[in-house]
């Protein structure tokens, strides 16, 4: 019997996303810039919620499928959903219209964020990819009369739906040669086979590609930079959080509950993307004159990272009971180094929104001597530039030291030299902006005001950057918590 | 026959994709020769235009139609959706558990949603 309390917080958040496009209907003109705040404190309360509710079980019949790895990523989402709905209020304040419909269709790219971590079935998992994809094609183009904001809709939506066809068609592969689109079932029919057709190999093929532009992976990431400089800065941050955690939460679940039994012939495919996601986003963030698509970059190579992580779920030498700690270290690193990099680019982001509704600059020259035109973003700033980086007392350090350090005991030492050597040279470009930052000086000595909420945002993001570079524990036993969920049956079926 | 490159069943179900796809083509290919070999030929203007049904086009080719009947459009969608999914759902509810009916209600109330907010947009105002 379906237990429909399991999916309370997703209702909320579909029942808050109407409640504020109803509300824009009925309010007069000038109250709408409340509604950012209707949107704030509704996802506060549904997070609230999310953290009491009783949370296991399965849904329609285990399409839905619900355990601490789902409470763990909804969690995750309604943060920086929340996140992005604050720091986009004075953006949407002073530059975009319609504010009703932006903060509606942005609660529904979440939902469907969120249901996607709960996807059990490739159909489910597709669905949800689109109700997030959707949201976002209409979201890039929210600048009507920004002639670089329609031409980054009408990439996204293009590439996004030639993924989505490329998804589809491995999806149709797979169904086709085991009969099943099941997570479970297709791990259960996968160690029943005796080898792979290529047939099978053309579906995994067709589905990491897929997966692959979501994620903006190097191969597929042609389209990344354009759209992130021509969409609106919120939503750049969204799509580089928000979005990009959503496609690493489902290729999480699939790869290690569907997957796992073949892993093996997937893992050369994740190892090469992996390696040249890294070299390829860290060398050409190095030349970039623009902020937004620097930062681009810069997340393009955080993806190789993370690819980095997901290629070694699996261990490469077969040795037995270590393995099994390590790859529990691996999901832990994946997890928490997508928790840090979603925080410290939130923060990133939030001091170039700022900066750009004062200035509406976005050359990495705008912020030229910042440290004395506005002291505090610029320090949150280089903050997050060096958190980023991997410089120790903030998260990005604890982080990157962690997954590294679990990649390497899988036995992928040479990969995680090259991360390493990567870190290196992104230290370079995000010191070029602390130097802009710090020791340039602007031609505008003007000081750049900033309002109390955004100060509490960047205060806020700031913490979390520190707190959880110091002592990170309280997160580490939710991740925990999170990976046991998912390890506990298919590692026995590995051995 | 084909070297062990793929699964003999997997190849068989294509085998009849094939064979439906020629069988399509032969018949189409049939039709025209046929049609070439039978017809009677007396070409006239009307039959030489684009898109010819028996009377003269519309004035121009390139005419102008109304931005307006793709809003009408999309508000029919609403409305030819909800269709699609009451026929099914109607044959079933009665013998079903309850929370079926109330599962339909929460659907219509999403796409009632869609034509309020049609209306307060001033869509149903022919402007």
């Amino acid at each position: 019997m379906n237990d429909f309390s399991l999916l309370l917080p997703e209702f909320l958040v579909a029942g808050l996303a109407f409640f504020i496009l109803a509300l824009d209907l009925f309010i007069k003109e000038n109250w709408k810039r409340y509604l950012v705040w209707v949107a704030f404190f509704g996802l506060a309360v549904i997070l609230f919620v999310s953290l009491f509710i009783e949370s296991e079980g399965q849904l329609y019949d285990g399409l839905l499928e619900f355990d601490e790895f789902t409470k763990f990523f909804r969690i995750f989402f309604l943060i920086i959903g929340g996140v992005t709905v604050i720091i986009s209020r004075e953006y949407v304040d002073s530059r975009l219209k319609y504010p009703g419909e932006y903060y509606g269709i942005l609660l529904f790219t979440l939902l469907g964020a969120m249901l996607l971590a709960s996807s059990a079935e490739l159909l489910t998992a597709y669905i949800n990819l689109e109700l997030l994809s959707f949201g976002l094609y209409v979201l890039v183009g929210y600048e009507r009369y920004n002639p670089k904001s329609n031409e980054a809709s009408v990439k996204y939506i293009l590439l996004g739906a030639f993924s989505s066809a490329l998804i589809l068609f491995g999806i149709s592969q797979i169904y086709g040669l085991l009969g099943t689109t099941r997570f479970d079932e297709m791990s259960v029919a996968f160690s029943s086979l005796s080898s792979i057709s290529p047939g099978m190999a053309v579906g995994f093929v067709l589905i990491v590609s897929g997966l692959g532009f979501k994620l903006a992976a190097v191969p597929f990431h042609m389209w990344a930079p354009d759209v992130y400089e021509g969409a609106p800065l919120p939503i750049t941050a969204w799509l580089s959080v928000g979005s990009k955690a959503a496609a690493l939460a489902l290729a999480i679940r699939l790869f290690s509950e569907g997957f796992i039994s073949v892993f093996g012939e997937l893992q050369p495919i994740l190892i090469v993307i992996a390696a040249i996601t890294m070299v390829i986003g860290n060398l050409l963030a190095l030349v970039q004159k623009n902020i937004k698509r620097l930062l681009a970059y810069s997340s393009i190579g955080h993806v190789g990272y993370l690819l980095m992580g997901l290629a070694a779920l699996v261990p490469i030498a077969k040795t037995g009971s270590v393995a099994e700690t390590f790859t529990n270290l691996v999901y832990n690193g994946l997890l928490f180094h997508m928790v840090s990099y979603g925080f410290t680019t939130m923060a990133a982001f939030l001091c170039v929104i700022t900066v750009y509704n004062k200035t509406g600059r976005d050359d990495i020259s705008a912020f030229a001597g910042l440290s004395k035109r506005q002291p505090l973003v610029a320090l949150v700033f280089v903050c997050a530039l060096f958190s980023l980086a991997g410089l120790p007392i903030f998260v990005g350090f604890a982080s990157k030291f962690y997954l590294f350090n679990a990649v390497g005991g899988q036995g992928l030492l040479w990969l995680v030299a090259l991360a390493i050597v990567m870190s290196l040279i992104s230290l370079y470009y995000y010191l070029t902006i602390a130097r802009q930052l710090y020791i340039e000086n602007s031609e505008d000595d003007a000081p750049i005001a900033v309002s109390f909420v955004t100060k509490l945002t960047l205060g806020g993001l700031f913490g979390v950057m520190i707190i959880l570079g110091i002592y990170p524990a309280f997160l580490l036993e939710a991740i925990q918590r999170a990976t046991d969920a998912l390890i506990s049956g298919n590692l026995l079926s590995l051995v | 026959m084909w070297g062990g490159l793929l699964s003999e069943g997997y190849v068989l179900n294509w085998i009849a994709v094939l064979v439906v796809a020629a069988v399509g083509l032969v018949a189409i290919l049939l039709m025209f020769v046929a049609s070439r070999l039978l017809a009677p030929r007396r070409p006239s203007e009307a039959k030489d235009s684009p898109y010819e049904c028996g009377i003269p086009a519309a004035p121009y080719h390139w005419s102008q139609i109304q931005i307006r009947y793709y809003v009408f459009a999309i508000i029919f969608i609403i409305f030819d959706v909800e269709a699609v999914f009451l026929f099914p759902w109607a044959l079933i509810f009665v013998e079903s558990v309850p929370i079926v009916f109330y599962e339909m209600l929460v659907f219509i109330a999403v796409l009632f949603f869609g034509v309020i907010y049609g209306w307060r947009k001033g869509v149903l105002q022919w402007r």
